[in-house]
C-alpha cells in the first residue's frame, strides 16, 4: 500500500502535536514512561501515522481537542517569532544603552552619531524579498537544510567562532535555523548539537575544576536556549510569586557578614546616640572580632533562621517543579551526567551533582533569582536589601550543588546546617533531573518525515545568510577539509560571501529547505523497515480513532465495549459525509486485511486493536486538559515578552527621539533653527498618572487627590516643565524642570524615583509618557 | 592624645572580574586568607574586607569578587559602579579568557567615565606551563595599551598574589594623595534620590543647551605604570 505522504506544510511539522502527540509528548515535556524500545517505536510510529493522515486536508477533524490543539499550536508560533523580535531589538537596545552615555555627554563625534541612527532606523519589521534568480534561492536552500539536519557543522563551527562573532552565529542559530522553540525536530537537532560541543569540551578540558566553567560560544548559546518560551515560563512559574513576595519586604535586611553587620550597628548607633556605648565601639576591627560580638551574634542569629526558611520556600518549589522543568534542560542535565561518567569512570554521585548543578543551579535558576528583571520575572530593580537576601539564597542553593569551600566566605559556614538537611535530597533531585527518556529515535522519525515534505521552508533574513556564509568560508579549512563532502561542495559552488546589505536593504526570504543528495522518501514503510502487518495495525487504528472522535458521544454505536465492526459499517453507510464514507470503508477493508493476516481476531471482538484505540482515546480523553492547561500557561509567557517587547520598543523610541533632538541641535548651528514651537501644556490627573504607574508613590491625602492636576509643557525640544495644582489656586504648587538628558542618565543608573516632594514619579513611566506625548516631528 | 597612627586609615573598594574558571577566587583566598581552595565552587557574589600595610600605610580594602559565568552579566553595573580599582584577570591557559577582558575593560571606562581608573591586569594559573596558550609578550602588549601593569600570577603556588593587590593599591592611593575627587565613585552605588529639590535639575531652571547634571572631572597623567612582572 502506499503511505500516505501528502505534502504538509511546515507548520504541521510542529503540530505533529495538533492530532496525536504521543511520541512528542514523551519527548517534549518530561514524563517518562517505562516502555520497552519496541513498544515505543510502535508508540511513535502509529503517532507518525496519525500525524501524517491527520495533515490531508479532508481528514482534519473538527473537535474540541482538535482546536484547542490549533490555539496552542498558533500560540507556539507566535512566542517564537516573538521571541526572536524581542531578541534582536534587545541587541539594538544594548548597543545603544552603551552609546547614549556618551550622546548624553556630548563626546560623541557626528559619524558615530549616524552610526547610532542607523541602530535606530525601522528595522523591526524587515520587509520581504527573494534573491534575485532560482539558482540562488536553491543553493542556500541546500546549504541550511545541510546545516539544519547535520547539526555537527554549527557544533564545530562553535568551536571555531571567537566571542567577537558569536552574536550573529547565536541569532541564526538559535532563533532562525532552530527557531521553532516547541517543534521537536529543530529541538532535538539544536539538543543534538549542544551535545557534540558538550563531548568536545570534556574531552578538551585537562581539569575537572575548569569544566563547564568558562564562557565560550555554546555557553551563550545555552543560555539563550534557557530563557526561550519553555524555559521562561518554567522559570515563572517556579520562581516569580516567591521573588516578588521577597522584593516587597524593601527594609528586610538580612545580612549576615558579621562585619557589615558589626559596622551597621555603630553607624545607627551614632545616628541615634553618639554617646552610647554601640557607638564608641572601636572600627576597622576584624571579621573574627566582629563574629565574636554578643550583640552582633544577636542580630545575625534571627537572620539565620530566616534565610534558611526562605532558602528552604525556594529550595521547595524548585524540587516540586521537577516534572515541568523543560524537556531540554533536562536533558542537558543528562548528558552532563553520562559525560561525566565517561571521562571520570570512578565518579560518585557527589561528583555527577556538582557537574549538574553548575548547569541547572549556576547557569539556569540562579542568575534568574539574584537578577530577576533581566529574565522578566519582576518589573523593577529589587532595592538594595532584598537584592541582598536574593544573593544569599542563589549562594546557599549553590552551596548544596557544590562543595562550599568556607576558606572564601567563613562566616557562611553558619548556614551549614541548611546545606546538611537538604544535600541528600538536593543530588537525588538532580540525579532524578536526568531521568529523561532520549529522542534519537522519534529525531530520526522526524527527520524521515520532513525529508518526505516537499514544501519544508525557513525564514530567514539576507544578512543572516551572508553572515552565516561568512563564516563557513572564513573557518573553510577546518569545517570542511574534504572536497567532495556535500558541505564542499555547496560551498564551492555559492563562491564567496557577499557582504552584510544596509539595514534598510535586508530582506526577509522564505528560503524552501531541500536536500539534493537525499531524495525525498516515497516510501516510509520501507525506510523505516517495519512489517506490512504493522503498517495496516497502524492505520487501522489511526482510522478507528479518528470516526470515534467524530461521532456525537452518545450515539449508540459509541457504547463500550467498542464494537469495531459496527462503527465501521456505521461510517461507511453515514449520509452526507462523503469523507466518512471514505474512512469507514477503509476502516472495514483494514479490518479484514488484518483478519487475514491473522494479527486480529474477530471472534474475540478484535480484542488487541479494540484495547488499543480504546487506550489512544483514554490518553486523548486527558491530553484535552493536558493542552488546556498549557495554553493558559502559554499565554501568560506570551503576555510577558510581548510586555517586554512594548518595552523594548518604548526604549528605542526614547532614544530616537533623543537622538533627533541631538541631531537636530547641532544642525541648528549651522542652519538657522527652525522656528521652535512650544507644546502643551497637557492635563493630566492625579488618578490617571496613578493608573498609568507614572506615580508610584503618593504622599498626598487621599481625599485631596481628586483635586491634585498635573500640566506638562515642552517648551523646547528635549526641555520639559512639569507643574502641580491644586484646583482652585491660580499659581502651580510646585514646578519641576526637567531635561531629557537628565531622565535618560536617571534610568541608565537605575534611578527609578524621580521626587515631586508630594509625589513620587517612576523614571521610565515618565519617559513613556512624554515620549507619546511630545513625540515631535524631528526632535522633541 | 594620639599622634601616632591616627592617620585615617584609606578605604578602598576593589572589584576583581574576569571570565568563569580563570581563578579570581583563589587568587582573593589566598590573598586574603592565605588558603588554597581546591574544591569546584563557582562564585555568585563574594565579599572580603582585609587591611594591608602599603608603603608602610594602612589600607582597608573591600574587595569583590564577581560570578564569572556570564549568566550573571546584570550584576556587573553595579558592581562596576561601586568599585576604584579593579583586577582584570585571565587564565595564560584560555586565549578566549584574555579575550574577554577588553569588553570588561571598556564596560568599566564606559561606566565610571574615566579612562585613568585604576586597572591590574592578571594572567593567573602560570604555575601551568605546560597547558599556556597566551604568548607572554601578547598579553603584555595588551596591557601597554592599557596603561595597566601586568603580572603573571598563580593562586596556586602563591606567586605574585599579594603584589597584584598591593600595586592596585598603589594606583589608588596615588590618585587619592593627587587630590583626585572621586567622592562620586565612592557613591556610585547608591542612590541619591530623596529629600525634596536636590539633584538632577529639579527645582531650577538650567541654561538651554547645557548638561548640567554631569559633573566634568579633572583628568591627571600617571607616569611610570608601563611595567610587565613576571615571576
Amino acid at each position: 500500500m502506499s503511505v500516505m505522504l501528502q505534502t504538509p506544510s511546515r507548520a504541521s511539522t510542529g503540530s505533529t502535536t495538533s492530532v496525536q502527540p504521543l511520541s512528542r509528548q514523551n519527548t517534549m515535556s518530561s514524563y517518562e514512561g517505562s516502555r520497552s524500545a519496541r513498544q515505543s517505536k510502535r508508540y511513535s510510529m502509529s503517532a507518525l501515522y496519525m500525524s501524517m493522515s491527520a495533515n490531508e486536508s479532508d481528514l482534519i477533524i473538527e473537535d474540541e481537542l482538535a482546536r484547542a490543539q490549533k490555539v496552542l499550536r498558533d500560540l507556539k508560533t507566535k512566542i517564537s517569532s516573538q521571541s526572536k523580535k524581542n531578541f534582536v531589538l534587545e541587541k539594538d537596545v544594548r548597543y545603544l544603552d552603551s552609546r547614549i552615555a556618551l550622546l548624553i555627554q556630548n563626546r560623541m563625534a557626528l559619524e558615530e552619531q549616524n552610526e547610532v541612527a542607523s541602530h535606530l532606523e525601522d528595522a523591526t519589521d524587515i520587509q520581504e524579498g527573494a534573491f534575485p534568480n532560482d539558482d540562488r534561492t536553491q543553493k542556500y536552500g541546500n546549504l541550511l537544510f545541510l546545516l539544519q539536519s547535520e547539526p555537527r557543522h554549527i557544533a564545530h563551527l562553535c568551536r571555531l567562532v571567537t566571542m567577537a562573532e558569536i552574536d550573529s552565529l547565536l541569532q541564526t542559530v538559535m532563533f532562525t535555523i532552530y527557531g521553532n522553540q516547541y517543534e521537536s525536530r529543530e529541538e532535538h537537532l539544536l539538543l543534538t548539537m549542544f551535545q557534540s560541543v558538550l563531548t568536545y569540551q570534556f574531552d578538551n578540558t585537562p581539569e575537572y575544576s575548569s569544566l563547564l566553567r568558562a564562557n565560550t560560544p555554546v555557553s551563550r548559546m545555552m543560555t539563550t536556549y534557557t530563557r526561550r518560551g519553555p524555559g521562561q515560563s518554567f522559570l515563572k512559574s517556579v520562581l516569580a510569586d516567591r521573588i516578588n513576595s521577597l522584593i516587597e519586604l524593601k527594609d528586610l535586611d538580612l545580612e549576615i557578614n558579621p562585619l557589615k553587620v558589626y559596622e551597621r550597628m555603630i553607624e545607627e548607633a551614632e545616628a541615634k546616640d553618639p554617646e552610647s556605648p554601640e557607638a564608641m565601639l572601636p572600627k576597622g576591627i576584624t571579621q573574627e572580632e566582629a563574629a565574636e560580638n554578643p550583640k552582633v551574634q544577636e542580630i545575625i542569629n534571627p537572620r539565620l533562621t530566616m534565610l534558611t526558611e526562605i532558602a528552604n520556600g525556594f529550595l521547595e518549589t524548585i524540587i516540586e517543579g521537577l516534572e515541568e522543568t523543560p524537556y531540554g534542560i533536562r536533558w542537558i542535565c543528562k548528558q552532563i551526567r553520562s559525560l561525566t561518567k565517561r571521562k571520570y569512570p570512578d565518579a560518585n554521585d557527589q561528583v555527577i551533582c556538582t557537574l549538574i548543578g553548575s548547569f541547572f543551579f549556576l547557569r539556569f535558576i540562579n542568575p534568574a533569582i539574584v537578577t530577576p528583571k533581566s529574565y522578566m520575572l519582576i518589573d523593577g530593580t529589587p532595592a538594595d536589601k532584598p537584592r541582598k537576601t536574593l544573593t544569599y539564597v542563589a549562594k546557599m542553593l549553590q552551596n548544596l550543588a557544590n562543595k562550599p569551600s568556607y576558606a572564601k566566605e567563613p562566616y557562611m559556614a553558619k548556614l551549614q546546617p541548611f546545606i546538611h538537611a537538604n544535600k541528600d535530597k538536593v543530588n537525588r533531585f538532580m540525579l532524578e533531573l536526568c531521568d529523561v527518556q532520549d529522542f534519537y529515535e522519534t529525531l530520526e522519525m522526524d527527520n524521515y518525515v520532513a525529508l518526505s515534505k516537499k514544501d519544508l521552508q525557513l525564514d530567514i533574513t539576507l544578512n543572516e545568510i551572508y553572515a552565516m556564509h561568512g563564516l563557513l568560508e572564513k573557518h573553510a579549512g577546518e569545517l570542511y577539509k574534504d572536497e567532495n563532502s556535500h558541505l564542499a561542495i555547496i560551498m564551492s559552488e555559492l563562491g564567496p560571501a557577499p557582504p552584510q546589505v544596509p539595514r534598510k536593504e535586508n530582506r526577509v526570504i522564505n528560503l524552501p529547505l531541500f536536500s539534493r543528495w537525499e531524495t525525498a522518501i516515497d516510501d516510509l514503510t520501507a525506510a523505516l523497515d517495519i512489517t506490512q502487518e504493522e503498517v495496516f495495525f497502524m492505520e487501522a487504528k489511526s482510522i478507528f480513532v479518528q470516526i470515534i472522535r467524530t461521532i456525537p458521544a452518545n450515539s449508540s454505536v459509541a457504547r463500550r465495549p467498542l464494537r469495531l465492526e459496527r462503527i465501521a459499517d456505521a461510517a461507511a453507510t453515514s449520509k452526507n459525509d462523503a469523507v466518512m464514507v471514505r474512512k469507514g470503508i477503509r476502516a472495514m477493508e483494514l479490518l479484514s486485511q488484518l483478519q487475514e493476516l491473522k494479527v486480529v481476531d474477530k471472534s474475540d471482538q478484535f480484542a488487541l486493536l479494540r484495547d488499543e484505540v480504546e487506550q489512544e482515546l483514554q490518553h486523548l480523553g486527558s491530553l484535552k486538559e493536558v493542552v488546556m492547561a498549557e495554553t493558559i500557561k502559554l499565554e501568560e509567557v506570551y503576555k510577558t515578552i510581548r510586555d517586554h517587547n512594548a518595552y523594548l520598543v518604548s526604549q528605542l523610541d526614547t532614544y530616537k527621539s533623543y537622538l533627533h533632538n541631538v541631531r537636530s541641535q547641532s544642525e541648528g548651528k549651522t542652519r538657522k533653527q527652525q522656528k521652535q514651537q512650544v507644546l502643551g501644556p497637557y492635563k493630566f490627573t492625579h488618578q490617571q498618572l496613578e493608573k498609568e504607574g507614572v506615580i508610584q508613590k503618593s504622599n498626598v491625602p487621599d481625599n485631596r487627590r481628586a483635586n491634585i492636576y498635573f500640566n506638562f509643557t515642552s517648551p523646547l525640544p528635549g526641555t520639559f516643565v512639569i507643574s502641580l495644582h491644586y484646583k482652585g489656586r491660580n499659581r502651580g504648587l510646585l514646578e519641576l524642570d526637567l531635561k531629557l538628558d537628565d531622565l535618560l542618565e536617571m534610568q541608565k543608573d537605575n534611578q527609578d524615583d524621580l521626587d515631586l516632594e508630594y509625589v513620587q514619579f517612576n523614571v521610565p513611566k515618565v519617559l513613556a509618557l512624554l515620549n507619546k506625548r511630545f513625540a515631535r516631528k524631528k526632535g522633541w | 592624645m594620639r599622634i601616632y597612627g591616627f592617620q585615617p586609615c584609606r578605604e578602598f573598594h576593589i572589584v576583581v572580574l574576569g571570565t568563569g574558571g580563570v581563578g579570581k577566587s583563589c587568587l582573593t583566598a589566598q590573598f586574603v586568607h592565605n588558603e588554597w581552595i581546591e574544591s569546584y565552587d563557582p562564585t555568585i557574589e563574594d565579599s572580603y574586607r582585609t587591611q594591608v600595610s602599603v608603603d608602610g600605610r594602612q589600607v582597608m580594602l573591600e574587595i569583590l569578587d564577581t560570578a564569572g559565568t556570564e549568566q550573571f552579566v546584570a550584576m556587573r553595573d553595579l558592581y562596576m559602579k561601586a568599585g576604584q580599582g579593579f583586577l582584570l584577570v585571565f587564565s595564560i591557559t584560555s586565549q578566549a579568557s584574555l579575550d574577554e577582558l577588553s569588553t570588561l575593560r571598556e564596560e568599566i571606562i564606559r561606566i565610571k567615565d574615566d579612562e585613568k581608573i585604576p586597572i591590574v591586569m592578571v594572567g593567573n594559573k602560570a604555575d601551568l606551563l605546560d597547558q599556556r596558550a597566551v604568548d607572554r609578550k601578547e598579553a603584555f602588549a595588551i596591557s601597554q595599551q592599557w596603561n595597566a601593569p601586568y603580572y603573571e600570577a598563580s593562586a596556586r603556588t602563591r606567586t605574585n598574589v599579594d603584589q597584584v593587590f598591593i600595586d592596585l593599591c598603589r594606583q589608588m592611593l596615588r590618585r587619592d594623595d593627587s587630590g583626585y575627587n572621586d567622592d562620586d565613585d565612592y557613591n556610585g552605588g547608591t542612590r541619591n534620590g530623596g529629600g525634596g529639590g536636590g539633584g538632577y535639575g529639579c527645582g531650577q531652571k538650567q541654561e538651554d543647551g547645557s548638561h548640567g547634571s554631569m559633573m566634568k572631572k579633572r583628568r591627571r597623567k600617571r607616569k611610570g605604570d608601563h611595567k610587565c612582572i613576571i615571576m
